[in-house]
């Protein structure tokens, strides 16, 4: 899939830039003015669309008791609840709320202090994402009645805990 | 104290996280409804986007995926059983040898995966069938296991410390990542001196004498994968780099050792191990952004401020008020994960201890402390799960034999509260903090 | 009714008073109509979300400074030039006349307005040895802000410019993996760079501001009187704050000399302000109202 090829690369890339800012400065003798800034702002990227990728893997760290413990129409309703309650924080915040951060630093010409990018450019990765992660939201909604399978059901058996733990 | 937004959050929190809702959804939402009180629809969604991105923009954050990716590197290049071997070589000759020897294989390992999990289930995996071969109670070694894998956490470098200082405002890293050597490595000490007793009296038994060149192998064999911590910590220390680019210098030494020096990684497998990071990352990553969100929010409501100033109002002794932060986050470990636990409660607690005249770094131990015992408790506990798991034994099993490793973290962590020199002394000595 | 003023200064910082000086102001000419609660340690964000959330109108009030407002409205460009000022008065004056005025105002559109300027003192070198001309910076890593103008100036004066953050910059200096940085004398003693570069060479190259700000919204709610009411209460705390400002910069100087060791080099300016003088007409190319502002600050200087 495309969202997995490009998170890859960036991912790939936001390491190579950090080692540039290494090697420039101690080997080169001329610090990189640039890669701190090019480095936070890919990030930014690679988190957000991350975040929408993992939400299709189901991936995402989620208290799953009441799916499990209730059963035929409650269950139902349930995962419904939960499948709205992330489509209402992808739609309103992430794509509605997104869209004016990005149209308002675009209007007003913000632009970033060393590569001097606009802003808006940077922010867009938040209704991107949120647009992914209201895609996934429906193919859930549909799997759901079709197969009975919830939100958090992942494939396999699930990982275990926190990704820091 | 301002009851109304205090009941929006948490009880926005709590019902979207017990109907199952991923808790960074959660935690975005509740700050979202608790701007709602404060400024239009259109501001809310407005500053709640601004801050799940802008939360995300930070140099010191980039060091999480780097260094999670560094250790699944590792983890895939069959370090686990080099330093499992070494760690005989320092253990052999204790009584309960096996027992020893996976504490400090995994103090190792978790100091160099910067993951309790990683660690139970790679260390446990090799160690629990050599144990059971041995004549071991699989249970006793599955909580040995389970207890001594959160080491990890606190021996830097570790993720945790990064969150807690993007959290703080910026917390010196190099300062928390040297503070957590000694509650660390101390951590580790008490659990062998209790497992050694337990051994002691079942007479498990001390490991066969290890001739002089296999010693010299095997540490040998040790050393490469230990220098990334020589490297790293050596690194930051020094001054010769920041955290973040001893994460991506981290990386490349990892590359270089297992797919150049080792060859056990063939530079196909890569892209799957940079996808796979990049997916455990951007479960924290989210969680980060939207909990910057959330403590925006609380500040905004002045809660950190009304708790703070209830909880001086219960008493004005800090010993008191310590011991009451304890509880409370022992609480809240046993049913939540690491990460949201210090995400949405260091922004509540550290005011208050920093009324009290605590450190940020030494608060930060303390937590990390806390929150490592959390993920070793029933009903939560990815540890626990873990380690039971690779070590074949049900969570009720276990419990009996890990009463007494409780007992004995609990025991330091108030020692740790009380005494900051166990964690401001190295920083103080190292860093001149 | 409360604003909401939020910064990134600690609670003892000399900006925060100021900002308390001119709250306390302004409640006593409103008889309590106008409160404005300050949020002190970026709790409400860092400088670049205020501005965001000053645009639409989420927050009331912010300070930054004029390096990083550049970013939002280029009229800040003109203060943040090298050797634009030609003493601490001229300085001064260009921020209280109708200079400082027009630039001010100039963001109204932009969501939001300026209301008072902070001064923060002349930036310098320092290093761990004297810089006497730009012959001496030749081939020196220099820590700077991540700003173009700063990066620029630095070039010009023939160092290596490297982007360090504030926090790690001590450990920087004393490990050599930059050899020298610019601030304030302030710098030496509050983050306790004297204990790590002894030479503070004064060639007092940037002039920087803070600058307090109110979103426009917000401005536009107010009634006539509180908005004059905020005008006297900022302009009042200008000058309480540059007393407060001198007397702090006095003192560090003495602390940094006596405790610290630090030496303090009098320099000649006259090779740094002709190296740096292309940025001038560099900036005058780019804007027409920056060239402007330009030329009537040059003009004040007489
Ligand atoms: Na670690
Ligand atoms: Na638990």
């Amino acid at each position: 899939m495309v969202l997995r090829l490009v998170i890859t690369i960036a991912f790939a890339v936001l390491v190579a830039c950090v080692v540039w800012q290494v090697v420039s400065r101690y080997v080169l003798q001329s610090p990189s003015t640039v890669t701190d800034e090019m480095a936070r702002f890919l990030f930014i990227w690679v988190a957000l669309l991350g975040g929408a990728y993992t939400f299709g893997q189901r991936r995402h760290l989620a208290i799953d008791l009441l799916p499990v413990i209730t059963t035929g129409i409650l269950r139902l309703l349930v995962n419904i609840g939960i499948i709205a309650a992330i489509a209402l924080f992808a739609g309103v915040v992430m794509v509605y709320g997104g869209l004016d951060l990005v149209s308002r630093t675009l209007e007003t010409q913000q632009v970033s202090p060393a590569l001097r990018l606009p802003m808006g450019l940077v922010y867009i990765a938040i209704p991107f994402s949120g647009l992914c992660i209201l895609y996934y939201c429906l193919t859930f909604l549909a799997d759901l009645f079709r197969t009975g399978r919830g939100p958090n059901e992942q494939e396999g058996t699930a990982s275990v805990g926190g990704p820091l733990d | 104290m301002d009851i109304q937004s205090v009941l929006v959050l948490f009880g926005t929190f709590a019902f979207l996280m017990i109907l199952g809702v991923p808790i960074a959804f959660a935690i975005g939402l509740a700050a979202f409804a608790t701007f709602l009180l404060f400024m239009s629809f259109d501001q809310s969604v407005y500053i709640v986007a601004q801050q799940v991105a802008s939360g995300l923009d930070s140099f010191t954050l980039l060091a999480i995926p780097f260094f999670i990716l560094a250790g699944n590197i590792m983890n895939r290049g069959g370090i686990a059983m080099r330093l499992i071997e070494f760690a005989k070589v320092l253990a052999g000759r204790l009584p309960g040898a096996l027992a020893h020897c996976n504490v400090i294989a995994n103090m190792m390992f978790g100091s160099i995966s910067g993951s309790a999990v990683a660690s139970a289930a790679a260390v446990g995996g090799v160690m629990s069938p050599l144990q059971k071969k041995e004549g071991y109670d699989p249970a006793f070694s599955a909580a040995v296991n389970i207890a001594s894998c959160p080491t990890g956490l606190l021996i830097p470098p570790s993720a945790t410390f990064i969150v807690y200082s993007l959290i703080t405002n910026g917390t010196s890293i190099a300062a928390l990542f040297v503070a957590g050597y000694i509650p660390g490595i101390l951590m580790g000490l008490s659990l062998m001196v209790v497992a050694g007793i337990i051994a002691k009296r079942r007479g498990y038994p001390v490991a066969e004498r290890p001739s002089g060149q296999e010693v010299i192998a095997k540490t040998l064999d040790a050393m490469l994968p230990l220098g990334l911590i020589v490297i790293v910590m050596g690194g930051i220390i020094g001054g010769i780099f920041t955290a973040t680019e001893a994460s991506a210098v981290a990386v490349v030494y990892t590359l270089f050792l297992s797919v150049i020096w080792y060859r056990e990684i063939s530079p196909r497998e890569l892209p799957g191990i940079i996808l796979e990071s990049a997916v455990t990352t951007s479960i924290v990553l989210l969680m980060i952004g939207c909990s910057i969100a959330m403590s925006k929010a609380m500040a905004f409501a002045d809660i950190p401020y009304s708790i703070s100033d209830t909880l001086l109002s219960l008493s004005e002794n800090p010993l008191v008020l310590l011991l009451i932060i304890n509880l409370a986050l022992l609480v809240v470990g046993t049913f939540m994960d690491m990460t949201p636990a210090l995400l949405i409660f260091t922004p509540i607690f550290l005011p208050v201890v920093e009324d009290l005249g605590m450190d940020p770094v030494h608060f930060g131990v303390v937590m990390t402390f806390n929150l490592c015992i959390g993920i070793c408790t029933p009903p939560v506990g990815s540890a626990l799960f873990v380690g039971c798991s690779v070590g074949g034994v049900k969570i009720g099993q276990v419990l009996r034999p890990m009463l007494g490793f409780y007992a004995v973290l609990v025991a330091l962590l108030l020692l740790v509260t009380y005494v900051p020199a166990l964690s401001l002394f190295l920083p103080r000595v190292l860093l001149g903090y | 009714k409360t604003l909401r003023l939020n910064h990134n200064n600690p609670e003892d910082h000399p900006l925060h008073k100021s900002m308390q000086f001119m709250a306390e102001r302004v409640e006593e000419l409103t008889d309590g109509d106008l409160k404005i609660r300050i949020y002190a340690n970026a709790q409400l964000g860092t400088q670049r979300e205020s501005m965001e959330l000053m645009q639409n109108g989420s927050l009331d009030m912010a300070r930054s400074n004029a390096s990083e407002l550049e970013a939002f409205e280029e009229s800040y460009g003109a203060l943040n030039l090298p050797y634009i000022f030609v003493s601490a008065d001229h300085y001064y004056d260009v921020l209280t006349n109708d200079i400082g005025a027009d630039i001010l105002a100039s963001s109204e559109d932009k969501g939001f307005i300026g209301l008072a300027y902070y001064i923060e003192g002349a930036r310098s070198f320092y290093a761990n040895k004297a810089i006497h001309s730009p012959a001496d910076l030749k081939g020196m890593k220099i820590r700077v802000q991540p700003s173009p103008s700063a990066i620029r100036m630095v070039e010009l004066l023939g160092a290596n410019p490297t982007p360090i953050a504030w926090g790690e910059l001590y450990s920087a200096l004393q490990q050599g993996v930059v050899d020298g940085a610019e601030n304030n004398p302030i710098a030496l003693t509050s983050a306790r760079h004297g204990e790590v570069s002894k030479f503070y060479s004064d060639d007092g190259h940037t002039m920087i501001p803070s600058v307090v700000m109110i979103s426009t919204s917000s401005w536009n709610d107010l009634t006539d009187e509180q908005k004059e009411a905020m005008r006297t209460a900022a302009r009042e705390s200008m000058d309480f704050h540059r007393e407060q400002w001198d007397a702090m910069s006095a003192e560090a100087v003495e602390t940094a000399k006596s405790e610290l060791g630090v030496e303090f080099v009098e320099v000649e300016k006259g090779p740094f302000i002709e190296a740096v003088l292309p940025m001038h007409e560099e900036a005058a190319a780019k804007s027409p109202v920056v060239a402007d502002l330009i030329k009537r600050i040059k003009a004040a200087a007489q």
